[in-house]
């Protein structure tokens, strides 16, 4: 190395001595410098994936049994006499008739048989507690479904309640004192008894995907909430897509270059930096005190989030727009093309895997938004799944919210999984934008 | 038609199809082009030779109008086309720019089939009536550009699929299937190797006569191949025109002589 000299003649033109110390120790230090700017950049990277995988660690670990839900299997006497007779009705009287009987009777009878030791008012009603408020509607529908269950006795499952399902996912301690717990003695002894025999079972719980929102945990769903992400998302791209892409192509392809287009273009570029609590302050401002439109609804939330990605979508379509090479601009004007035809002929479809790249990274980080939602009133408390864009509605990352702030234990393991499945959709759309990316990716 | 074509031609040789009076261009402060008179005729091919820097292109580009669109870029005097200013506010530039064809320096196909290359000059101008007319100018096209041989077969490809010489000689092609009157060439072969040159000139010596012809050219053997006429600038200023040959052999000018036997340039 030391005895290595790349310009021989160097030393008497120039008078530069590649092996004088100072040459040397030059080296030396640049060659630290470098080592030293790898090391740092290594340890960055790796801390963040550190922090990156215990955080999506930590949330599957808790979300996971959000996915699982605990039932316990009672032997309910289906008693002809309080239920209807289905041989002489319509199938949606017969639904009508059921809908009437008191199911909660059927269930008590059902784990008094099972318990025959417990009496009394107050006993009675923790030993019903064990189940779920749900669960009336579940031995409705079954009912319903099987009629010919009438007049038999069979084992059917049913949710248990919130607590009990803590206790079988071991999310509580049972070892602290009695009066410390939601649980008293007697109620676990009832579920010990019931775990003996084999009739407390831990399944896939499909209804945390499909129904809506609810005030017990073990009643909960996403569904309401993805619907409303769904239809808000919807209404966002539809205005803010369109909007954006027009004005990034007039202000790259046809607006004058002077004063006010200047002062248009710092304009966005300082809106994609403002808080989106102040966007989510405009539409309350706007759309439902200027316009009147119905609160809580995906269509003003859509609006209200089209204003926030809007300068997303504009900054990244005018850079896909800016980088078409001009060479291919100056074919087509060189053959005739009008300016409109230069644009949609040939600069607009060049550049639309990145406009779809940013237009996906926007959708992306509007479906992340909670704030400006919670100014327009989209935080209600709302059970029906939105069938249109007027339906008040909640969306995943204010839902997410919600749960965060119930009191409930049971409801950790919802917010999780909440977050896994929001979690879910981000990725997939990144993922589409980084595939879109890389299957147009162009070189000229 | 052919009739017209004829008389057209018996013009031509002797009314220039296009004439430059006293042509100033400014780039804002910039002097780029300083008092250029100047006669293209329809059967010939003339070159623009100088240094770099010395207002070639831009001059080309004033041909066409490709400089309305770069700011600031102010153009005076008269450039006439079968005796009409190309500058007049009654010319509508999109029809100017199918009697006056370009080449670039930088072969610039667009990132579609050979054919959509071709025929996209002839389906906005709405030359073609139907898609067998469309399919004729296609292949007279790229026949006339002499690339029909090579491409027949595989149409379908990107343009920017073929090699450098080809996609020069799409470029070419594309610009003739609107039936130009003109065609400027920027420095058309300065991207090319010595045998996709060499093919590219044939071309132009192919298409010379049937179309005025301008090329931009830093190569003195280019100029010297190709063109009947040469026109030398220097900074911005028209220094002497002439026949190619007399440009070559006997040079009125001291700079004209510096500049051919490679001592500046
Ligand atoms: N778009 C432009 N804006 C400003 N000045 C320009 C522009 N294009 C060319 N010029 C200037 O005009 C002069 C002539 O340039 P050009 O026509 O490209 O020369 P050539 O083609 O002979 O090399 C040069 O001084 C150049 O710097
Ligand atoms: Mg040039």
């Amino acid at each position: 190395m030391t005895d290595y000299q790349p310009f021989e003649h160097e030393q008497d033109d120039t008078g530069v001595d590649w092996n004088s110390p100072e040459m040397q120790a030059r080296l030396h230090r640049r060659n630290i410098g470098d080592r030293f700017f790898r090391f740092v950049g290594f340890f960055a990277v790796t801390a963040s994936a550190f922090f990156l995988v215990f955080l999506l660690g930590n949330i599957a670990q808790k979300g996971a049994s959000g996915f699982l839900q605990t039932s316990i299997e009672i032997d309910v006497a289906f008693d002809a006499d309080i239920l209807p007779d289905p041989t002489n009705l319509e199938k949606d009287a017969f639904a009508a008739a059921v809908a009437q009987v008191n199911m909660q009777y059927l269930i008590r009878q059902a784990l008094t048989n099972r318990f025959p030791e417990v009496t009394g008012r107050r006993d009675t009603t923790r030993l019903t507690r064990l189940l779920s408020s749900g669960a009336r509607a579940q031995l409705r529908d079954i009912v319903i479904k099987n009629p010919e269950l009438i007049g038999t006795t069979h084992r059917v499952s049913l949710l248990a309640s919130d607590e009990i399902d803590q206790v079988v996912k071991g999310n509580t301690d049972v070892s602290v004192d009695e009066a410390n717990r939601k649980l008293t003695d007697m109620e676990l002894g009832w579920l010990q008894s019931l775990e003996s025999e084999g009739r407390v079972t831990k399944d896939l719980h499909t209804r945390f995907l499909t129904s809506g929102d609810s005030r017990e945990p073990e009643l909960v769903g996403v569904w309401g909430a993805v619907a409303g992400s769904g239809l808000t998302l919807l209404v966002t791209l539809l205005t803010a897509f369109p909007i954006g892409v027009f004005a990034a192509i007039y202000l790259e392809e046809f607006a004058p270059k002077n004063r006010f287009t200047d002062i248009v273009e710092i304009n966005i570029n300082n809106l994609a930096a403002v808080p989106s609590i102040v966007f989510g302050l405009l539409g309350l401002a706007v759309f439902l005190g200027l316009m009147g439109m119905a609160r809580s609804a995906p269509l003003v939330g859509g609006l209200t989030l089209a204003l926030l990605t809007l300068p997303t979508i504009i900054i990244s379509a005018r850079s896909a727009i800016a980088a078409v090479p001009p060479s291919i601009r100056d074919a087509a004007r060189g053959l005739g093309a009008s300016p409109m035809q230069v644009a949609f002929h040939h600069v607009v479809p060049l550049a639309m895997p990145g406009i779809m790249t940013g237009t996906i990274i926007g959708m992306a980080r509007a479906l992340g938004e909670s704030a400006p939602l919670l100014m327009i009133g989209m935080v209600a408390f709302i059970v029906d799944v939105p069938a249109s864009i007027n339906d008040p509605a909640t969306v995943l990352p204010v839902q997410i919210f919600i749960w965060a702030d119930s009191p409930e234990r049971a409801f950790i393991e919802k917010t999780s999984a909440a977050i896994m499945v929001l979690l879910f959709f981000l990725i997939t759309m990144n993922g589409l934008a980084i595939w879109l990316r890389q299957k147009f990716e162009r070189n000229w | 038609m052919l009739d017209m074509a004829e008389e057209k031609d018996l013009q031509s040789t002797v009314k220039p199809k296009v004439t430059l009076r006293d042509v100033h261009v400014h780039y804002g402060d910039v002097h780029a082009v300083n008092g250029i008179d100047l006669d293209l005729y329809s059967d010939k091919v003339t070159a623009l030779i100088g240094p770099s820097g010395c207002g070639k292109s831009t001059l080309l580009r004033c041909l066409n109008r490709m400089n309305d669109t770069i700011p600031d870029c102010r153009v005076d005097g008269e450039i006439l086309l079968d005796g009409k200013n190309i500058y007049d506010a009654k010319i509508d530039v999109v029809q100017l720019r199918a009697r006056v064809g370009m080449v670039f320096q930088k072969p610039n196909p667009f990132p579609k089939s050979i054919y959509d290359n071709v025929a996209y000059g002839p389906r906005i101008h709405g030359i073609a009536a139907d898609r067998t007319s469309l399919d004729e100018i296609v292949e007279s096209s790229l026949e006339k550009a002499g690339l029909w041989q090579e491409v027949k077969d595989r149409l379908d490809d990107s343009g920017i699929a073929l090699s450098g010489g080809q996609q020069q000689r799409l470029c070419i092609a594309r610009a003739i299937a609107v039936s130009p009157e003109v065609i400027l060439m920027d420095e058309p072969c300065s991207a090319l190797d010595p045998i996709a040159t060499a093919k590219v000139e044939a071309l132009i010596d192919e298409l010379s006569g049937r179309y005025a012809i301008v090329i931009v050219t830093h190569s003195m053997q280019q100029a010297a191949r190709v063109s009947q006429k040469t026109v030398f600038f220097h900074l911005g200023e028209m220094i002497e025109q002439g026949d190619t040959t007399q440009i070559f052999t006997a040079p009125r000018e001291e700079r004209t002589r510096d500049y051919i036997t490679g001592r500046f340039g």
